[in-house]
This record gives C-alpha cells, structure tokens and sequence, in this order.
C-alpha cells in the first residue's frame, strides 16, 4: 500500500521539479487533444515554439504578451503571499482600461503626449485599484470572502465594459460594431524597440516586478504581509493592523492588474473594445503559482507563458489549431501543480 | 452498578517524535458506567480517547472490548466495535437538515432513502434519551445545545454502546449543562457507557461514577466519586513537581502598576468567560494567576494585553488608562505578553527564527530604518537571543517550526523579555521545558521582580506558583476568588478556592 509520510525540510529541488513537469503534463495533455484534432502534434508544438521564440520578431511579440503577465502576477505575488486570494484581475484589468480609455476617448486630442499618458496611467490604476479595493474592504469589515466578491466583479466588470462599448462609448461610424473611436496619437504609449510591439508599459512591467521583490524582502510592510500570511492571530498578537495592510496589499495588486490594461488598449490596441484580452488576469494566476510567488522565477515564468500565448495566436492563424489549445495547456498546468502540492510536505512511500 | 468489563485499555502508550503522550496507561470501563478523564490540557485525555476511536494507533498496548482484543486502525473500525465519539468541535454540515446529518456517511442506506423508516428510528432515541430534536430542521437553525444532541443521537443511531464526550460542556451556556447530565444519565440506566473528558471539577462530581485523574500522559489515580473530594481532584490534577527553593526577600512596595477594575469578557463563541473581575499588580512583584484551565485566565491577560475588548470596567497601568487600546499600544507603554499557544499565537511557525525574533522591534531602530528593514541587523539581533538563551538552532535561517517545543519557547521568552517590559504576563512559560531552562526562565522572572518590574504568571504548577510568586489570584469560573499572600496561604486553601469556594469563606 502507498502511504504519505510527513517531510522534514522541503527539497529545494522539488521547487523547480514541480512546476516543470506540471507544464510538461499540460503539453502532453494538450498533444492528445491535437492528435484527436488529426494533426501531428510535434509540428504543432515545433511552429508554437519557433512562433514564440524562433526569432526576434516572435520573440519580441512573446515580450509584448509576456507585459501584462508580468504587470498583474507582480501584483498577485504580494497579496497571494499575504493569504488573500485576489481572483479579480480580470476585472481589474477591465476597470483600468475602461478608466484610461475615458481620458483618449474625451480629452482633446491635441493634450501633450506625456501628460496624456499619466493622465491615462493614473486612471488606468485607480479603476484597478478601486475595483480590489472593494473586496478587500467587505473581507476587512464583514468577512465576505474575496474569491467570491473578487470573482463576481470580474463579471460586473465586463458588463459594464460591454454597456459602454454597445452604448454611449461605441463608436458612430464603426458600423455598429463595439468599438470606441481610435485613440489619438498623444493616448499611444510609444513603442521602445523599432518594427516591434513592445511599449514603454515592459518597462513599467519590469519594475513592478523589482518593486514588488524589494516590498516583499526588504521593507517593514513586506514584513508584516510575511506575518499576516502565517498567522492572522499572531500578526494580530503582534500589533500589526492586518485590515490596513490587506487592504494596501488589495490596492496594489488592483493598480498593478489596472496598469496592465491601460497598457494593453494604449500600447497594442489602441481603441477600447469589448475584446482586450482580459484573461490575462485568470493566466497571471498560474503564472504567479507556477513561480512560487517569487518576483525573480515570475520574471521568466511570464515570458513562457507569454511564449504560450503568442505561439499559440500564430498556430491558430497557420495550422488551423484553436487557440483553445493554450488555455487547455495552462489549466492543465495549473491543475498539475495544484495537485502535486502535497509532494512538497509529503514523500510517497510503499509499505508491504 | 454493573461490574461488566467492556472497554479495557492495558499498558497504552503513545510517542510522538517529541514527546510521550500516553504513558501505560491501564483503564477499565464498565458497563453503565460514566469514567470520567480529568486533567490539565496536554496531560494527554485527547490523545487516549483519538487511539480508542482510532485516530491514532498506539505504539504498545492493547485495548480490549468485551474481553476481546481488538486493532482499531480507522474511526469506521470504531464504529463497529460500538465506540462513539461525540466531539467537542461538532462535525455537522450546517445546510443540511437534522436527518441528513445524522445518515451522512452511513453506508447501509441503499440508494433511495428511506426517510419514514429513519425519522421513526430517530423519534425512538429522542424520546429514550430526552434528545428533543426536529428531524427536518437545518443545523444552522439550532441553538449549540441542540447541535450537541444532534451529534449524541448520530452516535445513538450508529448504535453505539460506549460513548466518548470530549469536553461536552465546553461549548454550552451553563444552564445547557445540566439538561446534558440528564440525557447522560438516561444513557447510563440503558446501560451504555461512556468516557467523559473534562477539566471542571464541579460536572465530574455532578454525574460520574469513577474518576480517573490523568497527568502528563500518566494515569494519577483512578478513583470512585464516592471515594474523593473536589479539592483532592484539584491537587492530583496539578501534582507536585520538582520544588526549586528560590530564594526571595520580602519586599515592602505598594506602588501600584496594574489596576484592574470590574472587566467582563465574552469568549469567541459569546460566552461570558470573565464576569467582573478586578485585580491589581504592585510594581517589581509577581502576581501568580491560579485556576483549573479554562476557568478565564488566558481571556483576563488577553484583556489586559488588547487582544480582547472589555465592555466594562478599566484597566489602568502606570496611570494610563489602556483599556481596550490597540496591542500595539499597550506593548509600547510596556506590558508584554508571552501566550500560551506558542505555534497559533506567539510565533509565525512557517517563518524563520530570524522573523520571529524581531517581532517585537522590526518597526524601531535600529533593525528598521527608513521603513527599511536591516536584516543583517536582524540576523545578529536573533544570533545573540540564539547566544543569551542557548536555544539549540541548526540554522537560524530555517522556519522555527523546526525547533523543539522547549527552544521554541526559550525563543518566545527572550524575544518578550528582552524588550524590558515594565510588566511580563507570563502564560504557562515552563510547560514543555526541561528542568534546566525551567529553572532559568524562573531565575529570570524573579531577576525581573528585582528590577522593580512586575510579572503576571500563569502556571498549573501550584510548587511554581507558590514558591516565586508575591502574591496569588484565584480565578474560577472567570471570577477572582480571592488573592492571597504566597507565604501565609497553603495548597490546600488554593485547591479550595480553585474549586470555587471564595477566600473569606475559608478562612
């Protein structure tokens, strides 16, 4: 009979094990659903491979889809390390978008291009941050739990996304399709490399992340999260204000979350729609996971599944294989690593 | 009464990597009979009771039921040999209905249930037992009393003849207490039997009918009911330890540092757990806190340290009124507390040595500067803690879970010490201690009493109590008893009061 036995210490090694073969189980599965679609998975895989990371132009488009990853889960770490499970970067995301595209869509055009931009960064994190900042304050005040209140606003986010895009927001000369009219040129961030679509929002990704690494190991608020996410009881024993830091940590992870979807309609699209990619903010969850919650591995897990997401738009385009594919893949991912937890504390053993 | 043997333990003994929880213990239970379990937290009843219901499996012994031998491996082999376990935490799905909790899990239900035939069964051992309960009511609609009869009659159903109740009174509001004494003594006329688990003295004289007192991890003695006193219960629950002789001089302050007046304190489930209490602490004097555990002494110094709020009353220290003020506060004017649950309240166990160490001072300098935290600083801080207390540490990087219990504790004990409180409350901090960091954590507290700070310790060692305290409190029923001088009052007089009779009425 197998049985599980406690560990003493977890084995570093195990650290990166895990999440590697949990992404190696999600391509396996992913193989299987290519192979019933009647297509050879290998060529599948070798065009998603060379699509993201073939050369600088796929590479450089992996970046671009890698920045909003980057952006939301720097945010994520913090919070998931407090023990607050912030599933609402979806909405969030939507909320900063909707709140930078209000200053393209009804400032005057011809507003200098710099104060254009931080008008729209600002807007674009103070709608992310009051969409967490919601939930954050039913968690402190009357103990809703915020995988429910953050998860039901993601919808409440979208709809009021799709009531501006079909109603007032929309358009009039886009035929009728939901759309706003083009940003101006002064409302798109500037690109940072030529012939690419990598903006200016990499290196505010960059140093989220930094910001975030430094927040959690060095500062007197990275402190007290570590506490309140071992022990709210001995945080409290402790003095620490855990309401006040939740919702700081909320705040930061919504800006951050928002930050990424001014990004996004600013630097690629360039118009508000219904379509802006909002699932990066469920995609930021695995990425946050699969790296421990740690700033630097999170670094190189975005640019993978940013590789995973852009690979996968060009497979789709050249070899007819859904983009569903992606998303089977990461959850299968996510499901491995979720599952393989208990191999971090425990050891299999055989007895008889 | 029936002299019937059906439960039989004999040499049980149970190690875990630290320590032994059960050591030989040899008990009989007998058919009709409540058996009472009395003893302090951590003598070891929980663990006894979870190998019978097959929780854990014993390293030596056998058990017996009915004469026979038998390996309880799961809760489900438990339940065969009709051994019920009412626990103290109810294990009840609050949105289903009273029926539905009660064949959850059963597994000779069939497909479709059959709803008459079970509510007819149900209705049978409500009204055997007095267990008044609706069959169709959700649990979340009950009162705790009710959930507790739900539990007992989930038991009854399964068929149970020996009963196991962990702390059954633990959770009722005390005029729930004797309406459970009844149904327990219906129970006993039909001839089951039952363990009764407690720590209060008074329900152990009010309904069993053999005693048997259980210290750490030892059987003190078993006993008939008829055969003993409360008082002598009180004292073979807290025993005699090694005595150290401290000496201490006589001092002569009357300078009054803590004045606690007329405080009142609802436990977390909104039970009144601290009913008017006032009490005071001199300047460089140690105030023992006496009393059966959870009588209210862990909720007073809660209070006292802000973790608890008081609707009532005043707390007062160094001419400061901290009442209800903020942890952080009343740490900063100078009380510091060490509690009684180290893992779930004083240390952060996931996290490392050097983490916990800086609990007290990672917001002051010099460990923070510029919201920065030094953590080369803070690594020398816990290296010289680690030096100071000889705490046994592989890597002070590693989480402290790692740790002993004891070096645990010695790490807790130097953190709260080392910020020089003008007042140290103390819960419990030798327990798990070996002699030699017992006796240094003693020497300590009195080196602070000779500082001219104070102390507040709450022991279960009564030899502790008397012989480094000043002065006693006797708490019972959240209630102070009296406080008493520890070089006039004997441990017969505190076992008294302990019970619950008040210092005027002894004297």
């Amino acid at each position: 009979m197998f049985y599980f036995e406690k560990r003493k210490k977890i084995p570093k090694k195990l650290q990166i094990t895990i999440p590697v073969v949990s992404i190696l189980i999600g391509v396996l599965f992913g193989a299987v659903a290519i192979l019933i679609v009647g297509i050879n998975p290998y060529t599948v895989y070798k065009s998603l491979f060379l699509n993201a990371f073939g050369n600088w132009y796929a590479f450089s488009e992996t970046l671009t889809a890698a920045t909003p990853l980057l952006l939301i889960s720097a945010g994520l770490i913090l919070v998931f390390r407090m023990g607050i499970w912030n599933i609402g970067a979806y909405g969030q995301y939507i909320m900063g978008a909707i709140f930078s595209s209000y200053f393209a869509i009804f400032m005057p055009a011809d507003i200098p291009k710099p104060l254009m931009l931080s008008m729209m960064v600002v807007g674009g994190m103070v709608g992310g941050m009051i969409w967490a900042i919601i939930p954050a304050i039913l968690k402190v005040f009357w103990e809703v739990n915020e995988v429910i209140s953050t998860l039901l606003l993601n919808y409440i986010a979208l709809f009021v996304l799709k009531f501006l895009m079909y109603g007032s927001w929309k358009n009039p000369t886009s035929y009728g399709f939901p759309l706003s009219k083009p940003f101006p040129d002064s409302a798109q961030m500037p690109i940072i490399f030529e012939h690419t679509r990598i903006s200016l929002g990499f290196i505010f990704a960059i140093l989220a992340i930094i910001a975030i690494w430094f927040i959690i190991s060095k500062t007197k608020f990275g402190y007290e999260a570590k506490i309140i996410g071992n022990n709210t009881t001995t945080a409290k024993y402790a003095g620490i204000n855990v309401g006040k830091n939740i919702i700081i940590a909320m705040a930061i992870s919504g800006a951050l979350a928002g930050l990424a979807g001014m990004v996004q309609v600013s630097g690629i699209i360039h118009f508000l729609q219904v379509k802006i990619n909002a699932n990066y903010g469920y995609t930021s969850i695995i990425v946050a996971w699969i790296s421990y919650l740690n700033p630097i591995v999170c670094f190189f897990s975005s640019i993978i599944f940013g590789g995973i997401a852009s690979g996968g738009y060009s497979i789709q385009i050249s070899m007819r294989v859904s983009y569903g594919i992606v998303g089977l893949i990461e959850s299968i991912a996510l499901f491995s690593l979720v599952g393989a937890q208990i191999f971090l504390n425990y050891t299999l053993r055989w007895k008889k | 009464m029936n002299k019937t043997v059906v439960l039989k333990a004999e040499g049980i003994t149970k190690r875990f990597p630290e320590t032994i929880a059960n050591d030989n213990i040899n008990l009989e239970l007998h058919k009709g009979e409540i058996h009472a379990l009395l003893g302090e937290n951590g003598a070891g009843k929980t663990t006894f009771m979870n190998m019978l219901y097959g929780i854990y499996m014993p390293s030596e012994g056998s058990i017996y039921i009915n004469g026979e031998k038998v390996d309880i491996k799961t809760p489900f082999d438990a339940i065969n040999y009709g051994i019920g376990m009412v626990h103290q935490h109810f294990m009840l799905v609050e949105s289903l209905t009273v029926l539905e909790n009660i064949i959850l899990g059963l597994k000779n239900q069939g497909v479709i249930i059959n709803k008459t035939k079970i509510k007819k069964e149900i209705k049978e051992i409500s009204e055997r037992y007095s267990l008044k309960v609706n069959p169709e009511q959700k649990i979340w609609q009950l009162s705790v009393g009710e959930q507790q009869k739900v539990e007992i009659i989930k038991v009854l159903f399964r068929g149970a003849n020996i009963l196991i109740l962990d702390e059954p009174t633990a959770v009722l509001r005390p005029q729930e207490t004797e309406p459970l004494f009844e149904i327990m003594r219906k129970m006993k006329q039909d001839n089951k039997s039952m363990f009764f688990i407690t720590h209060k003295l008074d329900e152990v004289m009010a309904v069993s009918d053999t005693i048997s007192v259980l210290r750490k991890g030892k059987v003190v003695r078993t006993i008939l009911k008829k055969d003993t006193t409360k008082e002598k219960l009180a004292e073979m629950m807290v025993g005699r330890a090694v005595l150290f002789d401290f000496k201490k001089e006589k001092k002569e302050t009357k300078e009054k540092l803590l004045d606690v007046s007329n405080i009142e304190v609802y436990s977390d489930i909104g039970l009144k757990i601290i009913d008017n209490a006032s009490m005071d602490v001199m300047k460089g004097e140690i105030l023992g806190i006496a009393g059966v555990s959870g009588n209210g002494q862990k909720e007073l110094v809660q209070t006292i340290a802000g973790l608890r709020k008081t609707p009532k009353g005043k707390i007062v220290f160094d001419n400061i009124d901290i009442t209800n003020k903020s942890p952080r506060f009343i740490a900063e004017s100078g009380i510091n507390y060490i509690p009684a649950d180290r893992i779930g309240m004083g240390l952060a166990s996931d996290l490392s040595c050097i983490d916990n160490a800086i609990m007290r001072n990672y917001y002051k300098k010099p460990i923070l500067s510029k919201c920065i935290i030094n953590y080369k600083k803070a690594k020398s801080y816990t290296d010289k803690i680690v030096k100071m207390f000889n705490i046994a540490v592989a890597d002070i990087s590693s989480p402290i879970k790692l740790l002993s219990g004891g070096n645990m504790q010695k790490l807790l004990f130097a953190r709260e010490l080392l910020e020089k409180p003008k007042l140290l409350i103390a819960s419990y901090p030798t327990r798990g201690l070996d002699l030699a960091s017992t006796e240094f954590v003693r020497l300590k507290m009195l080196k602070i009493r000779e500082e001219n700070m104070s102390v507040i310790l709450i022991s279960e060692d009564l030899d502790e109590l008397l012989s480094i305290s000043d002065r006693i409190a006797i708490i019972y029923k959240g209630q102070i008893m009296g406080i008493v001088d520890s070089d006039t009052v004997n441990k017969n007089q505190i076992g008294l009061m302990m019970a619950g009779k008040r210092f005027k009425d002894i004297q």
